[in-house]
């Protein structure tokens, strides 16, 4: 397990947080996300075996925000 | 839905209803009690705060609560959508296009839910915040500081600066993550329970308005406070995530900038109305009145007969439904006289009357007269006076005579 922190400057409001934490359920081998509206970054646990950095950040993107690796 | 199929809601019964919750705002508005006319901001107390609460709700707080809560209810017509597609692609191919779901019903069971959810919590917060307007000065405080708090929140969403971000209140994790995990379910309970789920993460207007609820003090207040506030929120809801949940997010954008610079508006209005219940003389009632004397001095008085006469040791007030007349009254210094309140049929919030500096706060009578002896002041100086709500305002000013 390995844990990262993006910058996501595109989150608006507390929801935006909700909505990028629902990766947990959508990712595979992610173990925890932790996303803060008021930081406006999110701290993800994930497996490194079954995901990196691309994958997580195309997911974000999905979502409808820009993820940025710190 | 994994349940039997249900028949589609027509759109127009939705428009319809649209239109019910529009007609109940117009009739709020039309018919307030004891006959005043549409009058928001002289409006009578009670009735008048419940009419802007649902006019806040209907023209920001629908698509501010949209904007934040929209994505849960979203994502659980979006399953069902998925469901009810999935059930209709079976052997038989029907060449018409496959029919809209029926979303009307789960929206309406999550409105209804939300509706009941924060009447509660109106309840709880005017319960709560009963213990803590013990007196003008506890509700100016109170005043204050939502008005910040509005202010914050305005200008959160006007992206002005990171530290203004924490002005909107982050839900603890445990509850997110429940109520994101909820949000997957499918039965008909889902809706209703998400709806009064989202009570837990209110928008930026609601929390505002939460903040109103509070300073009512009072549980049947407070209550009927945020079941206006939430049903003005409701018929833009309803119709936007009934349309498309697409819409709602371009709407977003747009609305954002609206419903921050509304908030804004209302937050300058309550931190006055909480500086004018401090008797602070750089409200911006008291500074505009300050510059502009002597024609706000020149109110009209509802009884001729009855002017001003300090120098025989009293001073007349005209309570009115919207606000004291005069509104600059002059009075001698350096020696106690008597202050007569007169009201004639007066049921705005102008009847609980207020001297910030004399501790002095009443409730007067609809009709009557109350007399209050004013202690002598020095020449020069401004006694300023108030509504318990900080709505409207006058000063008595002190001359040698």
């Amino acid at each position: 397990m390995i844990k990262k922190t993006f910058k996501i400057p595109d989150m608006s409001c507390t929801n935006c947080a909700m909505k990028i934490e629902a990766l947990e359920d959508d990712l595979e081998g992610v173990q925890e996300i932790n996303a803060s509206y008021h930081k406006l970054e999110m701290v993800i646990e994930y497996d490194e075996s079954k995901l990196n950095e691309e994958q997580i950040i195309a997911a974000v993107k999905k979502k409808g925000y820009t993820a940025l690796a710190q | 839905m994994s349940k039997k199929q249900n028949k589609p809601i027509d759109p127009v019964i939705v428009i319809v209803l649209g239109i019910l919750f529009i007609s109940v705002a117009v009739l709020m508005v039309v018919f307030q009690p004891k006959g005043n006319s549409i009058n928001i901001t002289a409006g009578a107390g009670t009735m008048s705060q419940l009419v802007v609460a649902f006019i806040t709700g209907i023209t920001t707080g629908g698509l501010s609560c949209l904007a934040v809560q929209g994505g849960l209810l979203a994502s659980s017509l979006a399953h069902q959508i998925e469901q009810d597609y999935a059930g209709q692609a079976g052997p038989k191919k029907s060449k018409q296009p496959a029919a809209r779901t029926n979303s009307a019903l789960p929206i309406g069971l999550f409105l209804l839910a939300k509706l009941v959810t924060y009447t509660l919590l109106g309840a709880l917060l005017g319960w709560l915040g009963s213990y803590l307007t013990f007196s003008p000065m506890t509700r100016a405080l109170l005043m204050l500081a939502i008005g910040l708090f509005m202010i914050g929140n305005a200008l959160r969403m006007f992206n002005v600066h990171p530290i203004f971000r924490y002005f909107s209140v982050e839900p603890p994790k445990f509850i997110t993550r429940y109520i994101r995990r909820t949000a997957k379910g499918t039965d008909t309970f889902t809706p209703l329970f998400l709806g009064a789920l989202t009570v837990f993460i209110p928008c930026g207007v609601t929390q505002a308005m939460m903040a109103t609820a509070l300073g009512t003090g009072s549980v049947a207040m407070g209550a009927a406070l945020m079941f206006a506030f939430t049903l003005g929120t409701s018929p833009v809801f309803f119709i936007i995530a009934y349309l498309t949940t697409e819409l709602g997010a371009k709407l977003e954008k747009f609305f954002m900038r609206f419903v921050a610079v509304v908030v804004l508006i209302l937050g300058v209005v309550t931190l006055d109305g909480g500086l004018n219940l401090m008797g602070s003389p750089i409200s911006l009632q008291n500074l505009t009145r300050t510059w502009f004397a002597p024609q706000a001095a020149t109110r009209p008085v509802a009884d001729a007969a009855s002017q001003p006469s300090a120098n025989a040791g009293e001073v007349v007030l005209n309570v009115e439904n919207n606000g004291y007349f005069p509104t600059v009254l002059k009075a001698p210094a350096g020696k106690d006289f008597t202050l007569s309140l007169v009201t004639d049929k007066t049921y705005s919030c102008a009847r609980d009357f207020v001297i910030p500096a004399l501790n002095y706060y009443e409730l007067l009578p609809e009709s009557g007269t109350v007399q209050v002896t004013i202690p002598a002041q020095q020449a020069g100086s401004t006694l300023f006076f108030t509504c318990s709500m900080g709505m409207y305002t006058g000063q008595i000013v002190f001359e040698n005579q």
